[in-house]
């Protein structure tokens, strides 16, 4: 199929729009940046992040392309249960709520989810820990940078690599001048943009078409998708629970937040955010829904949201449909480059590289690693090797390894340095090995499985007793903290 | 086991209501956050 034909916006229209929304963020970036003299401030938003910002932040890095483009298309996969599972990717913020409090907590000073697990578990640990963060971050950063050239050519007919181009850039812009805090002021705007979007949206096809014409339509032409016991939605909705409690416990991108707000703020902005977020996959999802009641022919599942939107609203749709999208990948994409850039930056440079580093130095390597990212990730996307867009599915088994040793090192004294490394190591590997022989739908759920025993068992039988005072340590060197 | 549009129009309503009440909420709170020095 032909994105130049399939295109349900004008291109010049598409140009227009990425270049008003790029000059906006990028000089937010530069505003709220000016006064980011300190490493707190560029890496964690100055640790003071309030409560409005807290949850609009935790809302749009978890509102990906795949929300706004992926719920329709698997409400018409899967129907009713397709886009309730999707919102099911809300327990995992849920659940991080009280993570994220014990983590400010027992970690006022820290700045990644490295340093827990290296100070929980020692360096074996830490290494392997690095290793399974830095794939999932590489194989997320790497599908958003295609994701944003495949959706501008689809929705406007800009070429592939010009839309993946512009956005890479001008996340990588905003985020290299104001740091976190752009991230943040920005993720609040883009928030608000995408929750008015898909209300209007949601709102139109009610409207327009109504329950009653969109329920016949879908009966007459489809009632498998209105089939509440359809065996492949359920397995998928339990898939889904389980990788999004992987996603977030593990990544710096949630860790990092945790750390940057302030005190008491973690725990009601990810719970306020879980519940704000539950509710937009179904909203979304359900558009689809309207396709059989307007004749709607789709050539490809994944353009039936901007499809729907076109035909109800013409043009003023698809400029809602591509400002949609186009928040929600750069909401994803900014908190992503921010974060690896933070893991890097402390675990890597110096954590490996330069242990002596001051926190000047620091800064300014913090910059040059989100340039680096940038350029890295530019140069994966450009050939468009779909493989690679695959990597995430794969990310399903490592993530899910990391979910017990970071909560019962978060919780439980008596887990030990060698079970929490074995559980990410036999997870991951056993896991992976489950993709291959099973499916991709019981990689996530296996990996977790065997992590969760294996951490158990050497729990209770090497019980260790780990001091909590131990966390408590100064993240950075304070030589150079004023810089 | 089939939805019956009162289902699906129930469990879209109040997804719909939620996602409309979320970014008037998130404005008051950034104002509250705003008065009070307190947005970051």
């Amino acid at each position: 199929m032909n994105a130049h034909n399939s295109a349900i916006l004008d291109a010049n229209i598409g140009w227009l729009i990425l270049a008003i929304f790029s000059l906006f963020w990028i000089f937010l970036g530069w505003y709220w940046g000016r006064k980011a003299k300190q490493l707190d401030d560029f890496m964690l938003a100055g640790r003071n992040v309030g409560m409005a910002l807290a949850v609009a932040t935790a809302m749009a890095t978890w509102v990906t392309s795949n929300t706004t483009m992926a719920a329709p298309q698997l409400a018409l996969q899967l129907g009713i249960w397709g886009m309730v599972g999707y919102s099911l990717g809300s327990i995992g913020l849920l659940m991080f709520a009280p993570l994220a409090k014990r983590i400010r907590v027992l970690m006022p000073h820290a700045y990644t989810s490295g340093d827990f697990v290296r100070l929980r578990y020692g360096k074996a640990a830490w290494r392997v820990f690095l290793l399974i963060s830095l794939f999932y971050g590489f194989g997320w950063l790497i599908s958003l940078g295609m994701a944003g050239g495949v959706l501008i050519h689809a929705l406007t007919g800009i070429p592939y690599v010009y839309g993946m181009s512009v956005i890479l850039t001008i996340c990588v812009l905003y985020t290299l001048l104001g740091g976190l805090r752009a991230v943040i002021g920005t993720d609040f705007i883009q928030t608000i943009l995408i929750l008015v979007g898909v209300v209007i949206l949601a709102w139109l096809a009610i409207d327009k078409v109504g329950f009653d014409n969109i329920h016949s339509a879908v009966l007459q032409e489809r009632p498998e998708l209105l089939n509440l016991l359809m065996p492949a939605a359920i397995m998928f909705l339990f898939n889904n629970l389980l990788f999004g409690v992987g996603e977030i416990f593990h990544s710096n991108v949630w860790w990092s937040r945790a750390f940057a707000f302030r005190q008491g703020v973690g725990f009601p902005a990810y719970f306020t955010a879980g519940l704000m977020w539950l509710p937009i996959p179904i909203v979304a999802g359900f558009v689809a829904l309207a396709a059989p009641a307007l004749n709607l022919n789709i050539p490809a599942a994944d353009m039936v949201g901007p499809m729907v939107a076109g035909k109800l609203l013409g043009v003023g749709g698809a400029i809602l449909v591509f400002i949609v999208v186009f928040s929600a990948l750069a909401s994803s994409l900014d908190s992503l480059l921010a974060a690896t850039s933070d893991l890097i930056t402390q675990d890597i440079y110096r954590g490996h590289i330069r242990p002596t580093a001051d926190n000047r130095e620091l800064r300014f390597a913090a910059k040059g690693i989100i340039l680096g990212l940038g350029v890295v990730t530019w140069l994966l996307c450009f050939p468009r090797i779909t493989t690679l867009a695959e990597l995430l599915y794969f990310t399903g088994a490592f993530v899910a390894s990391t979910i017990w040793p970071i909560v019962a090192g978060l919780y439980w004294k008596k887990t030990n340095a060698n079970g929490a490394t074995l559980a990410m190591v036999f997870g991951t590997c056993i896991g992976l090995y489950s993709y291959f022989a099973i499916g991709f739908y019981v990689a996530a759920l296996i990996g977790a499985l065997v992590s969760m025993i294996i951490v158990i068992v050497s729990s209770l039988l090497w019980p260790g007793e780990f001091e909590w005072s131990q966390l408590q340590y100064s993240g950075a060197n304070t030589k150079g903290a004023s810089q | 086991m089939i939805a019956s549009v009162g289902f699906l129009s129930t469990i879209v309503t109040v997804a719909l209501a939620i996602t409309v009440v979320s970014p008037i909420l998130l404005i008051v709170l950034l104002i509250l956050d705003w008065t009070k020095g307190k947005q970051w």
